[in-house]
């Protein structure tokens, strides 16, 4: 800084520390990043934790139809897609709806059914880390240790069992292979009842294997896994050609997930113009290729709304802040036109002038953004043992865990939004000292500076 | 008269004052929304428990005959309006080609459900009525039939109506003790899960609001429900029983009566042992949503003390603005002293006026909270108009609509608030004023 404009350095400094009323300024500040701070983050890790979830439970990308009967000629394309360079696994899924009666208990639940190959599906999403039992060796998924003959099945662990206050299930160390009785409407490839005038549906019994744990509410509550040639009979999707759901994909490192996904698209397209006319390829028509994301996205579209809400009305109430600094900046400025008198009149422009209490207000949101982020950060540290404290003695838990599908408080800091937090702070320190800066520039030294008005 | 004489000279003069008051009423209205958006939440949510099951629901954990007499005896009970059986079961509906649905079935009489529920008031064609108990003919919820339009959250009522009279079938099954039939488990002894089907013509879509309903819900006669999934059964079952109470009855008297029917009921006609009759649940379905509903309340706490601390720094710009007027009038002060003001009477000035703006600052916080909660759904349609973005779906909210009902029992309270916290913010300078010493501000140097 050349040092004829250390002044402005000094004076900002000083009227920093010798206006106690710019401590005002400051709190009010602190107190908004404080709020701010602490809230952002732990919604940010919801979301975040929540995406991550979705991400691991889908893969990277996604190739198939909503219908129910969908499509075939899977298996060559998957081939394709395996030896594309960019991609690291690849593996076929069914989706319907089943009905799921436990034998012995009276009990029948409709839930959503997925027929999966688990060795496949763990190499293209998290599905492996999700089991209790087989988390080592997800392949073995449906494998049962009494009876390796007996089909399994795979079951969301809130279909199967209740959270604890602590989010946490109850698993028994050697499970019985309890019966399940499942049933299916098989359908024809034109979605047509496969069994009409028969006996309409499939019905077959599996034996529990293992539960799986995504985190995720809606697919722990309602989703129950069956091994992929299982799943295919029980939805009549092996005549006139085996058809599948989906076909989910996984990139390898470093592969931008939308560049792959457009490369895959390309590569549906082809394979599309070269089966068009081909027995049973009417259904190729209703296939899209989706991301992970535009996949997931009603799911996680509400999430980022709620976020995206919460921020707008923190904005609302950050604009008291700019209140405060003007009539902070008023005042001060009020009390010291002599000094910008004076400062006027051995040549500081208006420029410099604005200048100075510009900087000042700067300074003035960096030392609250600072508080407010220390204070922040301290809390979050602590957020959980808080919490934990408070449920020990008073019940009082921020979530119940036994309702939402959430472990700990999200505390980890993202510098980005940290970063853009301080930023709008300071920001808004300088918008409320724009007008006061502008008025004291404007005064000049001839009227402020009369012998009366000393 | 001076005090009010002063608070409207700064007023009209001390236009920073105006600041304070849009501060005040900014955290005011925002308070107020929020409060009202979740309070108008839960009563939606309490409210669809009463319009799906009924003021009071009997639930004895096991499916029960000769449910008509019981109907009956609860009717006579003076505090009941009307009683109706119902039967649960869940199953797979399909809808058409490659359209499959898991749902939920209820077993229900049309005609006294539509007593005891808003059932009625829900059909689109309207007639619950009309069509007989025993008729092949189901309801099917409108969010079953097709999902709502993702950009407007709306359903296709003219696609629904057109699906009225077509036949749907339907599969379900319950575990029975007898042998044969048409069950598939291969497994031998015990309870077995049996299949069943069933086709039916839809009489009409349901269209409550609640998602839940909407999007999962088939009604079906309990009759032919019960004789479909329990064909061993001499009469029909039921799984529970729903009541409507009359206007102005005392819910936790009607459930004691309730109770003691279906003690007489159970042991007398169904020969129930006492542990089984004990173990029968009877609530109100506002109590079965208590504990769900205890956590969105716990949610809006947080959330109104969060909003709450963040106010705080209205008060700390009243301080502010106060201090900047009693700095500005300290010669005022000085000859109102002068004159004979005490200190007490010059502290109250700055602490009614602090008063006085959070007043105009609440009325103006209230009036705008009012005006954005009562059109909360349009402004809702405006951000989606503007933006493309829908902020309200109800398969993420489970209600159709925003509840845009004021919640006037926090408004009171947060306007409180908002006035002492005025007061508060005028304390400091108010003392400040007070200690003025007319000897040393109005000396001539």
């Amino acid at each position: 800084m050349p040092r004829e404009s250390m002044y402005k350095l000094i004076l900002a400094f000083r009227y920093l520390y010798r206006r106690r009323i710019s401590y005002l300024a400051l709190a009010a500040v602190a107190l908004c990043v404080f709020i701010v701070v602490v809230v952002m983050t732990v919604m940010d890790g919801l979301v975040g934790d929540f995406k991550e979830k979705n991400h691991n439970y889908t893969g990277d990308c996604v190739v198939g139809t909503e219908s129910l009967v969908g499509f075939s000629y899977y298996e060559d394309f998957a081939k394709i897609a395996e030896k594309a360079n960019y991609v690291e696994a690849v593996t076929p899924v069914i989706k319907s709806y089943a009905l799921v009666g436990v034998e012995g208990s009276g009990h029948s639940v409709g839930v959503e059914m997925l027929g999966i190959d688990a060795a496949g599906l763990s190499r293209v999403t998290g599905f492996g880390r999700t089991l209790h039992y087989h988390k080592n060796d997800p392949a073995k998924a449906f494998n049962i240790k009494s009876d390796a003959n007996l089909p399994g099945f795979v079951i969301g662990a809130d279909l199967w069992s209740m959270r604890d206050e602590k989010g946490e299930y109850y698993h028994t160390p050697n499970p019985e292979a309890t019966a399940l009785s499942v049933t299916c409407f098989p359908l024809t490839a034109k979605g047509a009842l496969a069994k009409a005038g028969t006996d309409v549906v499939n019905t077959k019994t599996f034996y529990f294997s293992d539960c799986s744990k995504s985190g995720l509410a809606r697919v722990d509550g309602s989703i129950i896994y069956l091994p992929f040639d299982e799943a295919q009979v029980l939805c009549g999707m092996t005549e006139p050609a085996k058809r599948a759901s989906w076909i989910h994909i996984k990139f390898k490192q470093g592969t931008n997930i939308e560049e792959g996904c457009q490369k895959v698209r390309e590569m549906w397209g082809k394979f599309y113009d070269e089966h068009k006319g081909k027995d049973n390829t009417e259904l190729l028509s209703q296939v899209s290729v989706r991301s992970w994301k535009e996949h997931r996205r009603e799911s996680i579209a509400g999430m980022e709304k709620e976020q995206a809400m919460l921020m707008m009305m923190f904005g609302l109430v950050g604009l008291t802040t700019v209140f405060i600094v003007y009539v902070v900046f008023y005042m001060i400025i009020s009390h010291k036109t002599k000094d910008i008198g004076i400062l006027k009149s051995i040549g500081a422009s208006c420029g410099d002038v604005v200048v100075l209490f510009l900087g000042f207000a700067a300074g003035l949101g960096v030392a609250g953004s600072a508080v407010g982020v220390a204070g922040g950060i301290l809390f979050l540290r602590n957020i959980n043992r808080i919490e934990g404290w408070l449920f020990e003695w008073f019940g009082f838990q921020l979530w119940d865990r036994t309702i939402y599908a959430i472990g700990e408080i999200p505390h980890r800091l993202d510098l980005t939004m940290l970063a853009v937090v301080t930023g709008c702070a300071v920001l808004a320190c300088l918008v409320g000292a724009v007008l006061p800066s502008v008025g004291a520039a404007r005064a000049r030294p001839a009227d402020v500076l009369q012998v009366s008005q000393l | 008269m001076l005090k009010i004489f002063l608070w409207l000279r700064y007023l009209r003069k001390r236009r920073v004052v105006l600041l304070s008051i849009a501060a005040v009423a900014l955290s005011t209205a925002l308070l107020i929304v929020v409060a009202s958006l979740f309070n108008g939440f839960i009563n939606a949510y309490e409210q669809s428990a009463v319009d799906g099951m009924g003021d009071v629901v009997l639930s004895p954990g096991r499916n029960f005959a000769g449910y008509a007499e019981l109907e009956k005896r609860l009717e006579e009970i003076k505090s009941v309006e009307a009683a109706t059986a119902t039967l649960s079961a869940q199953g797979l509906l399909h809808l058409g080609r490659g359209n499959v649905r898991a749902v939920e079935i209820w077993g229900i009489e049309p005609a006294k459900f539509g007593k005891v529920t808003a059932f009625e008031r829900s059909l689109l064609k309207g007639g619950a009525k009309k069509v007989p108990d025993t008729f092949s003919a189901g309801y099917v919820g409108i969010g079953v039939l097709a999902e709502p339009n993702e950009q407007t959250d709306e359903y296709d009522v003219n696609n629904a109506e057109r699906m009225i009279g077509q036949q749907f079938v339907i599969t379900t099954g319950s575990t029975s003790l007898t042998t044969g039939g048409s069950t598939a488990v291969e497994k031998d002894g015990g309870k077995k899960f049996r299949r069943k089907t069933i086709q039916f013509t839809m009489a009409d879509a349901v269209f409550t609001g609640i998602y839940y309903f909407d999007s999962r819900l088939v009604y079906l006669p309990i009759e032919q429900l019960s004789r479909t999934i329990f064909p061993d059964s001499q009469e029909p079952v039921a799984g529970r029983i729903q009541i409507k109470l009359r206007k102005g009855a005392d819910a936790e008297l009607a459930i004691a009566e309730i109770r003691g029917v279906w003690k007489i009921f159970a042991s007398e006609k169904l020969g129930w042992e006492d542990y089984q009759i004990q173990s029968t649940i009877t609530e109100t379905s506002r109590q079965m949503q208590s504990r769900f509903v205890a956590e969105i309340r716990k949610q809006m706490g947080v959330l109104l003390l969060i909003f709450g601390v963040v106010s705080l720094s209205a008060v700390l710009l009243i301080f502010c603005i106060f201090y900047m007027i009693v700095e500005t009038r300290r010669k005022d002060i000085a000859i109102m002293k002068s004159c004979g003001a005490d200190s007490g009477s010059i502290a109250m000035i700055f602490v009614g006026f602090g008063a006085f703006v959070g007043t105009l600052g609440t009325l103006l916080g209230t009036a705008a909270g009012y005006i954005v909660t009562k059109n909360i759904n349009e402004v809702e349609g405006w951000i989606r108009v503007a933006f493309g973005l829908k902020l309200w779906k109800a398969s993420v909210y489970m209600f159709s609509k925003i509840p845009s009902e004021v919640y006037w029992q926090a408004v009171w309270w947060i306007v409180l608030s908002a006035i002492l916290g005025a007061a508060i913010g005028a304390v400091i300078p108010a003392l400040s004023a007070a200690l003025t010493r007319p000897v040393k501000v109005l000396r001539y140097e």
